[in-house]
């Protein structure tokens, strides 16, 4: 068996595909019974239906088109952070590539944003496997740098792709909330289907050290002096609401929301992603 | 506080040791990059008052940890201050010591005097191969310079007496002895129970004698031992009057006695009453904490004078349990009359004559100067009121124990005496003349008599008068207020004002039923003066009196007269000795009022109660190594988080307790 990424709602594609349509087609998927009225193609009736009921029936098939998936990548600073077990880009790296690779081998078209303070690459969804190695290439040269630009990107994205598609954005979220969720609201306004994973660092959520320290900002020059012993239950606290409240606002939005700590096997992560999005298809 | 290493103290300086290793712990800061920065800097706005404080006291705690640690090493020897301390040992110690009565109660298994010496002893040993030690004991006044402190509790200047203590006196001995001896610097080491009538704090002597020790060119410093513990139960007993009164043929002996005891208690007190050896028992009950008992002893026909005592049971205190008495031979008392109008005199004169009917002496009043009130306990004064040399005498008379009446002179008199003086001669306006309504029944010279017979004062009849003004307790008032007889008290005795003569032109008085027994009553009451002569108060005896070779009589064995009570003889003179009444005055100057009757002096309390060790010093280094403790454990307790989160960091979390990251999952 083969793993797929499916979409949870019906996507706009060119040609056919594994994914819902919001279109009746001519697949071999029973659909409903309807009405004939004039106008209706007449060999798309039913006639043994007819020949019982003595009415016109017409026969409709769901339609069935491929999916344009959207991969969008924190490249802000942040992203940088990283302790032993590795940089926040390079998780969200390979969790692309991986997902990219089997979208791109079932067909589907793929496409990839990074953004971050200075960096903005852009590249259009493409089904043909050469486009895979594209994919590759950028994501190898993305570089986490600066302020994030993750609410401009997505709001740019939401306008821009007029067809519905599949948007998975792999970031720490560690932004302005409001906006934030405004943002994710706006995509799904344009009927996309929108998946996060917000990727975090062991250290980030344990908060444990044992002498003071000076913090460095990974997206500005600003640095705090502190005694983390004295202010770990704050932070805790702080960061618990944070990731709380973005947890409701995916729910919702009616976002496929999922918390990574990247000390997790992102092999691990992409196959529950696929099986849970199987699932809710079924 | 002196300490044993003083060296050490020059270790305080590592007071700022946690301050420098905080600085540069907050200087060898790591830096971190960080990406949850936006939780941080919230975090670090929301904590930041907390954990400043908590870093404060962690950092107070931890240089208070290290000043006990040094102050502890450095063996600390006594409280206060660390001035103190660094000062070096003084050059003269004067040890004073109340070895009044009332420091002879006890207080466990010795008496506060003893455990005053045992303090002091263990305290001046340290200082005894570098400054001189001196006692003053509050008995004797004598400084005396002693060797070895080891000795303090066996010389005879600090054994148990019967006297009271003066500690303005006492501080004023040691000023003296500073003066004389040149002292450089010195220490005033004051053992007392802080009995009030022993300090007097309302005495201006105080004022002077701390400005004087102030003056000093070298600072004196004062250390109180303050032994004013609450004893176990004690009573005590003293003798206020006795009077020895004949009945008919026989005698009898009136005491007047204060029973006091420090706590209330329904049980009688059994008091023992020795008379001429003979003992006899009888039960008072105290309704409160204090009373005061009148007995009467019969005498029987006995003509001689004797001696007793009324003792109490043993109790907290053995030394206010018997009071000595000494009584005289059974001689008439005798009265004199001053008097220039011849009629009234030999009224006066018969109506004050003694038991043998012997009239009163008549003086005239220009005579009194010469005349001799010896023996005499009754002055009958009819005369314009004394004044000069004249005063003098009477007011002596009076305050020795003495009875002084004034009669009108019968004109007008300008004079005063004690505040009192003559008006006018008033007449009655109708034949009834003045009366008196009402007197005092109950006591006085007007009482009842033993038979409860009222005096006939209101068939009196009075048509002149000379109504006395000033001052007075009125004991009868004529019917329009006028008062008739008037009473002060001037020292140990009374001085009356009676407002008629016992002239038939001015009053009925010369009848005798009222004249009579009014002054053969007051003849009685100056008895005192011819008696209590055979009275002392121990430690207060006059001059003239200690050179006498003075032998115990109440006891086989020798007793010194200036410090003991008792009954002692010399001669055919026998003498009661008893503690100072004021020995029984429960109250105390208590260690504040104490630290405010010594001015700018600085005094250092030693409230350390170490009986069982016997030391006064030496004990206090525990509190400094108790405070290093403490300290350190409230410094662990702050700072108890983040070493549970280092412990964490370098050992796998337990199974059962989540994560952080799974708690907030």
């Amino acid at each position: 068996m083969h793993l797929t990424l499916l979409a949870r709602s019906p996507m706009e594609g060119t040609v056919s595909g594994h994914h819902k349509s919001p279109h009746r087609g001519s697949s071999v998927e029973f659909a409903e019974y309807r009405n004939y009225v004039p106008g209706d193609d007449i060999r798309r009736l039913d006639w043994r239906v007819f020949a019982r009921t003595d009415r016109f029936y017409l026969k409709e098939y769901e339609a069935e088109t491929n999916l344009r998936c959207y991969f969008v990548l924190d490249c802000s600073g942040s992203m940088k952070f990283g302790g032993a077990a590795g940089r926040k880009l390079d998780y969200a790296r390979r969790l692309a590539a991986t997902l990219a690779y089997i979208t791109v081998h079932q067909g589907d078209a793929v496409g990839l944003v990074c953004c971050g303070g200075k960096t903005f690459f852009e590249i259009p969804p493409r089904r043909n496997p050469s486009h895979l190695k594209l994919i590759f290439e950028t994501l190898e040269k993305a570089e986490p740098r600066g302020p994030t630009g993750l609410i401009a990107a997505l709001h740019d994205l939401a306008e821009k792709v007029r067809r519905r598609a599949l948007v998975i954005v792999i970031s720490d979220f560690f932004c302005e909330l409001e906006p934030l969720l405004n943002c994710f609201q706006h995509l799904r306004f344009q009927k996309h289907d929108l998946a996060l994973f917000q990727l975090l660092d062991p250290a980030e959520m344990n908060f444990q050290f044992d002498r003071p320290v000076r913090f460095v900002d990974l997206e500005s020059s600003m640095s705090v002096v502190t005694e983390p012993s004295s202010i770990r239950d704050e932070y805790l606290r702080q960061l618990g609401m944070f990731l709380e409240q973005l947890r409701e606002g995916c729910h919702e939005f009616g976002t496929d929301y999922r918390r990574v700590i990247t000390h997790e096997s992102y092999e691990r992560v992409a196959a529950d992603f696929l099986v849970e999005r199987a699932l809710v298809r079924k | 506080m002196t300490f044993l290493q003083p060296m050490v103290l020059f270790g305080l300086p590592l007071l700022l040791a946690p301050v420098i290793i905080h600085l540069l712990n907050r200087m060898r800061h790591r830096p971190k990059p960080w990406a949850a920065m936006m939780f941080l800097v919230s975090a670090t706005r929301n904590s930041a008052s907390h954990a400043r404080l908590r870093q404060f006291l962690i950092l107070l705690c931890r240089v208070l940890a290290v000043a006990m640690l040094v102050l502890f090493v450095a063996r600390p020897l006594a409280g206060g201050w660390l001035g103190w301390a660094l000062s070096p040992a003084p050059d003269a110690i004067l040890i004073l010591l109340d070895r009044s009565a009332s420091m002879e109660t006890q207080v466990g298994a010795t008496t506060k005097r003893q455990q005053a010496l045992q303090l002091l002893a263990g305290a001046a040993r340290e200082f005894e191969e570098t400054s001189h030690l001196v006692l003053i004991d509050s008995a004797t006044r004598a400084p005396q310079e002693i060797a070895r402190a080891a000795t303090l509790n066996e010389l005879s200047l600090t054994q148990a007496t019967d006297t009271g203590a003066d500690i303005p006196a006492l501080l004023r001995t040691a000023f003296d002895w500073l003066i004389e001896n040149r002292a450089g610097t010195a220490e005033i080491w004051l053992a007392s129970d802080g009995q009030r009538s022993n300090w007097l704090p309302e005495d201006p002597r105080w004022k002077s004698v701390i400005a004087q020790l102030g003056g000093l060119s070298r600072r004196v410093r004062v250390r109180l031992l303050a032994m004013n513990e609450p004893s176990e139960a004690n009573a005590s007993i003293s003798i206020k009057e006795l009077l020895r009164r004949p009945r008919g043929d026989k005698s009898e002996l009136q005491f007047v006695l204060d029973l006091q005891r420090n706590r209330s208690s329904a049980a009688p007190i059994p008091v023992t009453l020795t008379l001429n050896g003979e003992r006899s028992e009888s039960e008072v009950t105290l309704e409160g904490q204090s009373l005061r008992w009148r007995r009467t002893v019969d005498l029987g026909t006995r003509r001689e004078g004797g001696w007793g005592s009324f003792t109490l049971p043993a109790d907290a205190n053995e030394h206010d349990n018997t009071a000595w008495f000494v009584y005289g031979a059974d001689t008439p008392l005798l009265a004199t009359v001053v008097s220039g109008d011849p009629r009234v005199a030999r009224c006066l004169e018969f109506a004050a004559a003694s038991r043998n009917a012997q009239p009163a002496e008549l003086i005239s009043p220009a005579a009194f100067s010469d005349a001799n009130l010896e023996g005499r306990s009754l002055l009958v004064w009819q005369a314009p009121l004394p004044d000069g040399m004249d005063a003098d005498q009477v007011q002596t008379f009076a305050a020795s124990g003495g009875v002084v009446i004034f009669f009108p002179p019968g004109r007008p008199d300008a004079g005063q005496f004690n505040g009192m003086g003559w008006g006018s001669v008033q007449d009655a306006e109708n034949a009834e003349g003045f009366r008196i309504l009402r007197w005092g029944e109950d006591e006085g010279p007007l009482a009842r008599s033993d038979e409860h017979i009222s005096l006939p004062l209101g068939q009196t009849a009075f048509q002149r008068r000379q109504p006395m003004a000033g001052q007075k307790e009125t004991l009868a008032a004529f019917d329009d207020g006028t008062a008739f007889l008037a009473r002060q008290s001037l020292g140990k005795g009374e001085i009356y004002f009676c407002a008629s003569l016992p002239d038939p032109a001015w009053s009925g008085l010369g009848d005798g039923p009222v004249l009579v027994p009014m002054l053969q009553r007051m003849l009685q009451a100056g008895a005192r003066r011819v008696q209590q002569v055979s009275s002392a108060a121990c430690g207060e005896l006059s001059p003239a009196d200690q050179s006498l070779p003075w032998i115990s009589v109440d006891s086989t064995g020798h007793k010194d007269i200036r410090t003991q009570a008792g009954v002692y003889r010399a001669g055919g003179r026998l003498l009661a000795v008893n503690r100072p009444q004021a020995e029984d005055d429960p109250e105390v100057v208590d260690t504040e009022e104490a630290r405010k009757l010594f001015g700018d002096l600085p005094v250092q309390t030693l409230q350390e109660r170490h009986f069982e060790t016997g030391q006064l010093q030496g004990e206090i280094w525990r509190l400094f190594l108790f405070a290093m403790l403490l300290f350190l454990i409230v410094e662990g307790i702050l700072i108890l988080p983040a070493r549970q989160a280092a412990s964490r960091a370098g050992s796998p979390p337990p199974r059962k307790t989540p994560r952080p990251e799974e708690q907030l999952a």
